[in-house]
């Protein structure tokens, strides 16, 4: 590939992004559930069980709004890859994405196009939910560089589940099925260590949260709240995201390559 | 048209309204598995709370349950606006407007047909929550928690409807969702009054649905008294009533 | 009493005039076409007339009652089928016909027998028990026909009853409209299908940007604006010499690419005798066409404009692409 095209193809890229940016800012059905929900989960969850932070064996924290605010943040970033999972079927059911490939554009930018807009939504999420907290009295002990850690896991952890969502959305070419995932989010995030420390769930929850990738993510996002940057933390969040990552990854690429040879 | 004419056509809409449970494959699953999996997924998280100085019962599954009922009746009434915008926006809801059916006919056929497709959720999440071991309500605190929610149901189809009719579209969808989310979980739905904190004490202690759930949750944790289940009925008549009120004056005004 | 009446009808959308002020009036029993193009305001209007939406400014009656007032009333009287055919893929075609009739209170028993004749009718018998998501557009359109019928309107209401069809299932409601018509109901329709309404009206209103500009009878529309004339070419380059044999029968225009035209006031009772007339001179004529005045000449004259597809069989566009703030609701 030559500079030009290198050039030309993270043009492209960043085009689609854009698009994908003002699709979700451009309709309630795709931004409510980015923003929304987790807000108001996110407040029913501290003034229900804020009280929690009086059991004996909860961690040592600032309070229940420093610690949740990694989940809401996770959540955010799951139902932006889901928003974006939706979208893209759409474009396919829609027939624009039959415009896109018979563009000369290179395949693989149709889908980097659609994650990098999840990706800057899911930065999007971290940045309302670190001011959201600090508006209420959360403290981010990392200081701006931990806030700028959990900005960057955020958009990279979003961009790992848009590929999951994308490789949905190419295998299916349906909104419907992508859509219908919505819940399964919840289910995977309810059996990790997001809204609750792993140590103090219930089974068999708690042990689902200690082996679910989830964990290690929201882990890797509160640590610069609670704590501070601690390398280990932040590099099994990595490790998580690099899971997802490399499941979205592959199962795109086979979803895309199964559905450009059936056309 | 006669009362029985008009009973008639409360029947054949509530009939087409369930067509979409009973015709498209799986329809009625996100429904049923929403609550359910609330419930599920908050006691694997939250189940220690019950640790806390306040909590009437040890099982936070049987305090949680009824707010997945209430739950179940709201999705299936958020569904039912929604649907109800869709229709509207494919121009089916014309073909309704332009007949002769008197309005609260109309209203009625969709909002009844929320309250018997809630039955599906409440089914589900009930049967799920007593097998995981919640307590048992007894004979009246199983009709008392289910009537509740069944009539809950049509207070929020009533709602979702108006809605509807308001917006006219489906992007209105977040809005419908969101203020029935809000209106059953800004309640005790986690915690007991007393071990609420903050603003959510305040909203919980004020928000007429607490007395829903609480109405609905008095046989999971204790017993069935006229004292829980009185205001719960105040509380269910009065928001029909402003409810629908809201839906038909949106039906009535739906040409301007 | 008229079947449709409106006096200065007037829909507007903030500063936007979907309809900027209609006076028409239907007779009872008869087939009245509202032609326009794209965003004319003719569904607005109709969805006044069938008390779907509310006027914001002038009066209309359609069957003796207020469409506003007595908007109840009204809805006894008229059956509807809209420019979206608004059906539900999940329910049957039987299904749906009978829920109009109970909508409308027709007992049960009435309701069946009356919508099985009806589909029997419009030719759906053995598709109505199947789902309406399986119809054909001709099918849905016919359905919807039916369902509007079910409790024998004195008025019916049809929104553009055929774009998007094939000829055959065009042709197919045009003649269950003319058998309609011939019972006595009285028929509005909206078309953008200058042949629709000229085989179909008794008259016609020509709606543009929400103001009638000209109404009658299509004959008398056509009239107005010029008489038909011939289009002939000779053999043997003899369209210099016809030039003085057909100025007899009316005014001719200078040949031209060995093509001459001549205005016949009588239309085709006149062509044998001028044929006669040139081969008595001594010429042969190639070929002929008589070129009638059309409704899009109407508009033209009116409008200064075309009517969108009138050059074509089927109307351009989807009616549904009509701006938004027109006919389309804010």
């Amino acid at each position: 590939m030559t500079q030009a095209s290198v050039g030309q193809s993270l043009r492209v890229v960043g085009a689609l992004a854009r698009r994908s940016i003002d699709q979700t800012f451009r309709r309630p059905q795709f931004l409510a559930p980015i923003l929304l929900f987790p807000t108001l989960l996110l407040a029913i969850n501290v003034g229900g069980a804020g009280r929690a932070v009086d059991l004996p064996a909860f961690p040592d924290v600032g309070g229940f709004l420093d610690f949740q605010l990694a989940a809401s943040t996770l959540q955010a970033t799951m139902l932006a890859a889901v928003s974006g999972g939706v979208a893209l079927a759409l474009d396919f059911e829609l027939g624009f994405n039959d415009r896109l490939l018979a563009a000369p554009i290179p395949r693989v930018a149709i889908i980097a196009g659609r994650l990098a807009g999840t990706a800057t939504m899911g930065a999007v999420a971290a940045v309302w939910f670190l001011v959201l907290g600090l508006v209420f009295g959360a403290e981010i002990v990392g200081g701006p560089a931990g806030a700028l850690m959990v900005i960057a896991l955020s958009a990279l952890s979003a961009a790992a589940f848009g590929g999951l969502g994308a490789a949905l959305a190419v295998r299916s070419g349906q909104a419907s099925v992508v859509q219908g995932t919505f819940p399964l989010a919840f289910v995977i995030l309810f059996l990790s260590s997001a809204f609750f420390p792993q140590e103090l769930m219930q089974e068999p929850a708690s042990t689902a949260a200690a082996y679910n990738p989830l964990s290690f993510i929201v882990e890797g996002l509160r640590e610069p709240v609670l704590y501070g940057i601690s390398g280990e933390t932040i590099l099994e969040g990595l490790g998580g995201i690099a899971v997802v990552g490399v499941v979205g990854v592959v199962a795109t690429a086979l979803a895309m390559r199964a559905r450009l040879r059936a056309a | 048209m006669t009362a029985a004419l008009h009973l008639d056509a409360v029947g054949a809409l509530m009939r087409r309204a369930l067509n979409e449970l009973l015709r498209v494959p799986g329809a009625a699953i996100p429904g049923v598995l929403a609550p359910s999996l609330f419930m599920l997924g908050l006691t694997g998280a939250f189940g220690e709370l019950t640790e806390l100085r306040g909590f009437e019962t040890d099982s936070f599954l049987s305090f949680i349950l009824p707010v997945s009922l209430v739950q179940g009746a709201t999705f299936a009434g958020a569904a039912t606006g929604v649907n109800l915008a869709r229709d509207i926006e494919i121009g089916w809801f014309d073909r309704l407007l332009a007949a002769p059916t008197p309005r609260p006919a109309l209203l009625a056929g969709i909002v009844l047909s929320a309250s018997l497709r809630s039955l599906l959720p409440i089914t589900g999440v009930l049967v799920l929550g007593l097998a995981l071991g919640a307590n048992w309500p007894g004979l009246g605190g199983l009709v008392v928690a289910v009537g509740l929610a069944f009539a809950f149901a049509a207070v929020a189809a009533s709602w979702t409807v108006g809605l509807a009719l308001r917006f006219k579209t489906q992007a209105a969808a977040p809005l419908m969702q969101a203020s029935m989310f809000v209106a059953v979980l800004f309640t005790t739905s986690y915690a007991p009054q007393e071990v609420l904190t903050g603003w959510l004490a305040t909203v919980a202690r004020y928000n007429p649905v607490t007395r829903i759930v609480e109405g609905v949750r008095q046989g999971f944790v204790g017993e069935v008294t006229w004292a829980e289940t009185w205001p719960a009925l105040a509380v269910l008549v009065v928001l029909l009533v402003l409810m629908a009120a809201f839906a038909l004056r949106g039906l009535r005004h739906a040409g301007d | 009493m008229a079947a449709v009446e409106t006096n200065a009808l007037e829909r507007s959308y903030g500063d936007l005039r979907a309809v900027a002020g209609i006076d028409l009036a239907v007779a009872e029993g008869e087939i009245y076409a509202f032609l326009g193009p794209n965003g004319a305001g003719k569904t607005t209007t109709v969805r006044m007339l069938t008390t779907l939406l509310r006027p914001t400014a002038g009066a209309a009656r359609v069957a003796g009652h207020d469409v506003v007032r007595d908007a109840g009333a009204v809805r006894r009287q008229i059956g509807v089928a809209l420019q979206e055919a608004a059906l539900d893929p999940l329910m049957t075609g039987a299904e749906l016909v009978r829920l109009q009739a109970t909508l409308h209170g027709i007992p049960r028993a009435d309701g069946r027998w009356k919508a099985a004749a009806l589909l029997e009718r419009v030719g759906l018998s053995d598709a109505s028990g199947r789902r309406i998501g399986t119809y054909s557009g001709g099918m849905r359109r016919r359905l919807d026909l039916a369902a509007a019928l079910v409790h024998e309107p004195r008025v019916l209401f049809l929104d553009e009853p055929t774009t998007g069809l094939d000829p055959a299932s065009r042709q197919a409601i045009w003649d269950e409209v003319r058998n309609l018509n011939a019972g006595g109901t009285t028929v509005f329709l909206t078309t953008q299908y200058l042949e629709e309404a000229d085989q179909l009206a008794d008259r016609v209103g020509i709606i543009d940007e929400g103001l009638m500009r000209v109404e009658g009878t299509p004959g008398a529309l056509k009239a107005q604006v010029g008489s038909p004339h011939l289009e002939l070419s000779l053999a043997d380059g003899g369209a210099e010499r016809a030039a003085p044999v057909l100025a007899r029968f009316g005014e001719v225009q200078p040949p031209r690419d060995g093509v001459v035209q001549v205005g016949l006031a009588r239309g085709a009772a006149q062509i044998a005798t001028v044929v006669l007339a040139l081969d008595d001179a001594g010429l042969t004529v190639e070929s002929l066409e008589l070129v009638q005045p059309t409704l899009d000449d109407v508009f033209l004259a009116e409008t200064g404009r075309h009517l969108e597809g009138a050059d074509e069989g089927e109307a351009d566009g989807d009616p549904e692409a009509e701006p938004a703030g027109a006919d389309a609701r804010p």
